[in-house]
């Protein structure tokens, strides 16, 4: 798995489809942190709204990086679909935790406003949570669930701007309302076991999907 | 490894394979024309896809697998795409050299020529320790890396689709044209039925059989069974 994970990691990175949504949330990341946020947590609350959307985008240039018939080679070097949907589903966890200590981190950083460790550590849960919703979302949609980019696209596109609207009814918006109250409960914990559900779920449709391929 | 009353249909579309048995063992090569279902039944074979219908058993931990065709905008190096293989693997092998590949080992894939990506796609598949499946295999290779690829097959347990006759000590199966299936409700004699021209395969079913022939040679068959004893259910093309 490792070096499948190396493999598939390598690939994306020289691909440089991830440097769009990579800029896109460094960009507004920095204009939600350069001057003063506000109170900690409800200046997390804003980048955890904008790591939804992200991780998804990188969900699905993870999972697409390779073409068709590359995959299909990569499936029958690592011996199934299983290990490869794995892996993409692990890189794309590995990238989702780079973009929640970023984010987590540069407020801290750039802020003269005091961060509490507890705050802290409660911040980078939430974008990991946060992060994981997205990456479960663009798995969900993209290859081999839906093997059209454009219908991966508009399906991301469509669910990550349905779920702000919906607010606290979505396990991201348990979060956000969470952090916008300026504390910290349960509501992360059961967002966290939502996220990896759906996570978990969109490998198995994508190993489900891989028997009418 | 085998393949049982194998078929496939992509959707609601038509069959593309279909009521296929196969034995794999040594060497054997797929004929046909265009869209007669190789590709189909290597990506099978391969494990990159399920059959609609049937079953493949005892497929080999170790697959090798080279599609119709390599992609030509890989912008990873040769040298870094094979280490990842290898390591993913747990293998590494000696085929590049072997096929006399022309290139740099470091310049992204996109800028190799044709013949110099299908080297690497076959050096990858040929890390593989027990079974190779190649799709269009001498497709780009020059003169001598096509003799070096046959030499290197003959050494190896593969499923190749081929219509340019690179390998004629291979067990050739032909999937083009139709065939005539019989199924036997009462089979006896199996052995003398496999070895009757037009037969392609015999595969036992409890105290029957199914067996695949080509339609020229259906009537004969058919006659040699009733002589042997095997009682029809079924004749279906």
């Amino acid at each position: 798995m490792t070096a499948l994970v190396r493999y598939l990691a390598a690939d994306v990175l020289r691909g440089q489809r991830f440097l769009a949504p990579l800029l896109v949330y460094c960009g507004v990341l920095g204009m939600l942190f350069f001057d003063d946020p506000g109170p900690a947590l409800q200046a997390y609350a804003g980048s955890c709204a904008l790591i939804y959307p992200i991780t998804a985008w990188l969900a699905v240039v993870i999972a697409t990086s390779e073409d068709q018939a590359r995959r299909e080679i990569t499936v029958v070097t690592a011996g199934g679909w299983r290990p490869v949907l794995g892996a993409v589903a692990v890189l794309s966890a590995l990238f989702t935790v780079v973009l929640a200590v970023m984010a987590t981190l540069l407020p801290v950083l750039t802020n003269t406003r005091p961060y509490q460790v507890s705050w802290v550590l409660a911040g980078f849960a939430a974008h990991v949570v946060c992060g994981f919703l997205g990456t479960g979302v663009g798995l969900l949609f993209a290859r081999p669930v839906l093997r059209s980019i454009g219908h991966t696209v508009l399906a991301v596109f469509g669910v990550v701007v349905l779920t702000y609207p919906l607010g606290p009814r979505s396990p991201l918006g348990w979060v956000l309302d969470m952090f916008g109250a300026d504390r910290v409960s349960t509501a992360l914990v059961w967002s966290g076991l939502a996220s990896v559900v759906l996570v978990v779920a969109a490998v198995l449709l994508g190993l489900r999907a891989t028997r009418r391929t | 490894m085998r393949l049982l009353g194998v078929g496939k249909r992509y959707g609601r579309g038509p069959w593309v394979l279909r009521d296929l048995s196969l034995d794999v063992s040594g060497l054997v090569v797929l004929t046909g024309g265009n869209g007669s279902g190789k590709s189909t039944l290597l990506r099978i074979v391969a494990g990159v896809t399920c059959p609609t219908e049937g079953r493949v058993v005892d497929r080999p931990a170790s697959v090798g697998y080279v599609p119709e065709r390599f992609p030509s905008d890989v912008r990873m190096s040769v040298r870094d795409y094979l280490r990842h293989m290898s390591a993913i693997r747990g293998a590494s092998g000696e085929v590049l050299e072997r096929l006399g590949f022309r290139g740099s080992m470091t310049a992204p894939m996109a800028t190799l020529s044709k013949g110099n990506t299908q080297k690497v796609a076959l050096a990858q598949a040929f890390a593989a320790t027990d079974l190779l499946v190649l799709d269009e295999p001498f497709s780009g290779l020059d003169t001598a890396a096509s003799v070096a690829l046959v030499e290197m097959l003959a050494e190896r347990t593969a499923v190749v689709a081929d219509h340019e006759g690179h390998l004629p000590s291979a067990q050739v199966v032909s999937l083009s044209g139709a065939h005539v299936t019989i199924e036997f409700s009462r089979a006896s004699g199996l052995g003398e039925l496999s070895d009757l021209d037009g037969v392609r395969s015999v595969e036992p079913r409890g105290t029957g059989a199914r067996v695949l022939v080509e339609p020229a040679h259906s009537d004969t068959v058919l006659a040699e069974a009733l002589r042997l004893g095997c009682s029809v259910r079924s004749v279906r093309s």
